[in-house]
């Protein structure tokens, strides 16, 4: 793929994923095919900032869990009432990197 | 007691942050399980393990976190029992209790200041070893696992 192309979905997309894995990102979608550029133009990635603020707002019902696509999770944190509380003062530290995680396995898909 | 060293290799911003995370967690946890001291123990072995496929640098922090945390469980569970007694079952406040909750405070006290220290330091990418802890969370934590 084009270098220049893939620089502007870095930059585009980057606070979308760790910061560890921006270059393995950067690298990979080089070496990608071009007709795989139109699906992953298109790809909607999950906000970690969205995330954080539906955590701290609803997150003893597990909403956030719900929202990043961890229904299980979501579900046994709406059970226990975000675990007694300790789950959600735990997600309200770890969402945003469970965000950056879900995105990371969404742009796995293509590369 | 705390020493700055350099760590393997130069840790990311979201690195930096995830690592500082554990300690601010476990902080906010005593906060909320006050007077039980069980919670901050629970939080932070719950964010060890939430973190147990990350980097070697958030790891090894967790670890260290989670070391710091396990240690004050002992102590102040025992605190916690001995004050339990004395309210609930009459005990005498002896002056063995007095001295032993001077101990305890002043070492929760260290513990606080230290990962509030740690939390400020690890978020700028600073790797921060306590003592005896550090070296404890390098035999426990390897960098290839």
């Amino acid at each position: 793929m084009d270098a220049q192309k893939v620089d502007m979905f870095i930059m585009s997309n980057g606070k979308f994923f760790e910061s560890h894995h921006i270059n393995d990102i950067r690298e990979r979608l080089i070496a990608l095919d071009e007709s795989k550029w139109a699906i992953l133009s298109t790809t909607q990635f999950k906000d970690p900032t969205t995330t954080i603020i539906v955590s701290l707002l609803a997150g003893g019902l597990g909403i956030d869990r719900f929202m990043i696509g961890d229904t299980g999770l979501g579900v046994g944190k709406l059970l226990t009432c975000g675990g007694m509380g300790i789950w959600t003062i735990i997600d309200w530290f770890m969402i945003q990197k469970a965000t950056r995680e879900k995105n990371m396995q969404k742009i796995q898909q293509f590369l | 007691m705390i020493k700055i060293k350099n760590f393997s290799y130069a840790p990311g911003e979201h690195e930096a942050e995830a690592a500082s995370n554990s300690y601010l967690m476990s902080l906010i946890a005593i906060i909320v399980g006050l007077p039980l001291p069980i919670v901050n123990l629970i939080a932070t072995l719950i964010f060890y393990l939430g973190n147990r496929k990350s980097t070697y640098f958030v790891r090894w922090h967790c670890t260290q976190a989670l070391l710091a945390q396990l240690s004050m469980l002992f102590i102040n569970s025992y605190t916690f029992w001995w004050t339990i007694s004395i309210i609930f079952k009459g005990e005498p406040i002896t002056s063995n209790y007095i001295a032993f909750l001077i101990v305890v405070i002043i070492f929760n006290l260290t513990e606080f200041i230290t990962t509030i220290y740690t939390a400020i330091q690890t978020r700028k990418g600073i790797h921060v070893e306590w003592w005896f802890y550090g070296a404890l969370s390098n035999i426990i934590c390897k960098e290839n696992s």
